[in-house]
């Protein structure tokens, strides 16, 4: 459905992305994850239609974004990083004021708006004014106003960007559900939501593609970070020597915390290719007379992933499409807390929805 | 082509909608039928005055009382017009590029023709209805005249300054699509209009067949051919000119300017 290829996108002297290619197939979600400034929205753009691209082709639905911009356009439904809204207008209005640019006949606008406000939950709101709406729903609205011409493609910037957690599920129930029917690429620098949502995520830093894989197998692929986090009532460093005699096991890193002081947590690291045994970790504490207060295993989350990729060169099998990475890369874009980013990591390390 | 008429009446639609929403608009209209109300009965006070000062003063000659009303009356609008036009179109593509949802426009299978013919128009109507309550004004003064004032005559003043406010209307939509400040956009279309108001005196000035031309694309020369009843092909050729200019350069504009990183 989109094709990309070897997409470059000069500013002056200064490269936004770099030999961009990726494929993403009909009904698929793709996931857009690279840290703030990696050139995201740029490719996006150049998607829409909105900026030309220095070299290379990208085709939707089979149409050169450039060349073919207007079939294109009617192809496409686009929320940008900041949802364009005429604010003083009401939603409806403003819905109907966008079915009817992009084309929808006169007969199924009315139809084409209630199914755009209904799934975005905001029948209820369809007679306020955008200006008297808060930011989530104004996000909605912007979301809305993507799919309200029922595109066979959607792009969607940073969806869930100044949502409340409640209203980021919904909206990755929206995205969700339009799988299927659409194909939908997301940008997010929000880590577990990827994970969530998508069924393929691209990775790019610095204006190129880092990584394209399933969120999975590029957990899977990453062998570090499986592990067990401990709450033990004891001797610290007793403990740690007990934890490290068992099989397996890499390090044991207390953590610190505010528990009282015969108590205390620590992560116990696998060693490359091995998984540790639950059991016997268990009976290493007990076995010592120590008291085991907490258990938890924790997977290598999608954060794990994406910070090895954007900070360091590393070999990853074959099945994944790695280009180099430029050593020098810059951390200040990695912010995954920005939104959530406490609350989500709880989500990736639970069950993956 | 249908498609293209119907994307221009949604742009109109929506930028008239706008209107009603803007509480500018209200001010705008509302200072606007202040002052011209005002001028109004200033200058037909000052004409009647003028007359029973050339009665007294035992003038034989005949006045066109009416025509020099009218005349009055047209340049006082203008002079106002000139004020209120930057105001109207600051905003117009301004506005849309710091919202964002120039990218909604430039994303939808709608031509930037469309956008910038269906903008004009409806500023241009927003106009149309601040000179609604001057048409009525004139036409009860006018109406009382005897011999009766001929309707073409009157009616092409008003054609003057409609064309003559498509024309500013036209490039200040322009100049606001060059900027994402609303205040630079009025300032610039004000400089533009003064020197597009005074150019003919720049042309004398100048001299030769480069003062000629400038001379030639004088707004207020050409308005006031107009105002006086002179039907003149070339004024309206002009106007239409600096219509197209405007519009054309704000279709251009906009698709410049999105390259840019921004």
């Amino acid at each position: 459905m989109i094709e990309v290829e070897h997409l470059s996108k000069t500013y002056g002297t200064t490269a936004a992305i770099q030999d961009v290619t990726f494929v993403v197939e009909p009904g698929e979600i793709l996931g857009f994850l690279g840290p703030n400034g990696a050139g995201k929205t740029t490719t996006m753009r150049i998607l829409s239609g909105y900026l030309p691209a220095t070299a290379g082709t990208a085709r939707v639905a089979g149409y050169e974004v450039h060349e073919q911009s207007m079939a294109v356009r009617q192809r496409i439904g686009y929320l940008p990083e900041t949802p364009p809204l005429y604010t003083e207008m009401t939603v409806e209005g403003f819905l109907h004021f966008v079915a009817r640019i992009k084309g929808v006949n006169a007969g199924d606008r009315r139809r084409n708006v209630d199914l755009a406000l209904e799934k975005t939950s905001l029948s209820d709101r369809r007679t306020t004014l955008i200006r008297k709406l808060s930011k989530g729903y104004r996000q909605r609205v912007g979301i809305a106003q993507a799919i309200v011409h029922d595109p066979p493609v959607i792009i969607l910037d940073e969806p869930t960007v100044g949502l409340d957690p409640r209203q980021i599920i919904e909206v990755r129930h929206l995205i969700k559900n339009l799988a299927g029917d659409h194909t939908v690429i997301l940008s997010t620098h929000i880590l577990p939501e990827v994970s969530m949502t998508c069924n393929r995520v691209a990775i790019i830093n610095n204006g190129r593609i880092v990584a394209t894989n399933t969120p999975a197998s590029l957990m899977t692929q990453l062998n570090s970070g499986t592990g067990y986090e401990l709450e033990v009532e004891g001797e610290t460093s007793q403990i740690q020597a007990q934890l490290q005699a068992v099989n397996g096991v890499k390090a044991v890193e207390v953590l610190l915390t505010d528990l009282p002081d015969d108590r205390c947590k620590v992560k116990v690291s696998a060693q490359p290719d091995t998984e540790l045994s639950g059991r016997e970790l268990a009976a290493a504490i007990v076995g010592a007379g120590f008291g085991l207060f907490e258990m938890r295993r924790i997977q290598a989350s999608l954060e794990d992933v994406f910070l090895q990729l954007t900070t360091e060169e590393i070999p990853i099998s074959d099945d994944t499409v790695v280009t180099e990475v430029d050593p020098a890369t810059d951390d200040d874009g990695n912010d995954p807390g920005a939104n959530g980013g406490k609350g989500a990591d709880d989500d990736s390390t639970g069950e993956v929805a | 082509m249908r498609v293209i008429l119907a994307n221009i009446v949604a742009i109109y639609r929506r930028e008239l909608q706008s209107y009603f929403q803007s509480p500018l608009a209200y001010v705008v209209a509302g200072v606007f039928w202040l002052l011209s109300g005002i001028f109004f009965v200033f200058i037909l006070n000052l004409t009647i005055q003028r007359i029973a000062f050339a009665d007294q003063a035992g003038f034989q000659g005949a006045i066109d009382a009416p025509y020099q009303f009218l005349q009055s009356f047209l340049g006082i609008l203008n002079s106002i017009a000139l004020f209120i036009l930057p105001i109207l179109s600051m905003s117009l593509y301004a506005e849309e590029r710091k919202r964002g949802t120039l990218e909604l426009l430039a994303t939808s299978p709608i031509t930037n023709w469309a956008v910038a013919i269906g903008k004009l128009l409806a500023v241009v109507t927003f106009f149309l209805t601040l000179l609604l309550p001057m048409l009525v004004y004139q036409a009860i003064v006018l109406s009382a005249t005897n011999p009766p004032m001929s309707i073409p005559l009157v009616l092409l003043g008003q054609l003057g300054l409609v064309v003559l406010a498509a024309s500013v209307l036209s490039l200040g939509m322009f100049i606001s699509s060059l900027t994402d400040s609303t205040i630079l956009a009025a300032i610039f279309t004000f400089a533009l209009m003064l020197i597009l108001w005074i150019i003919d005196a720049i042309g004398q000035q100048v001299g030769g067949p480069i003062g000629a031309m400038f001379a030639h694309l004088s707004l207020l020369k050409h308005y006031n051919n107009l105002a006086q009843g002179i039907l003149d092909t070339s004024s309206l050729v002009l106007f239409a000119s600096y219509i197209f200019l405007g519009i054309f350069l704000t279709a251009q504009s906009v698709n410049v300017f999105r390259y840019q990183r921004g």
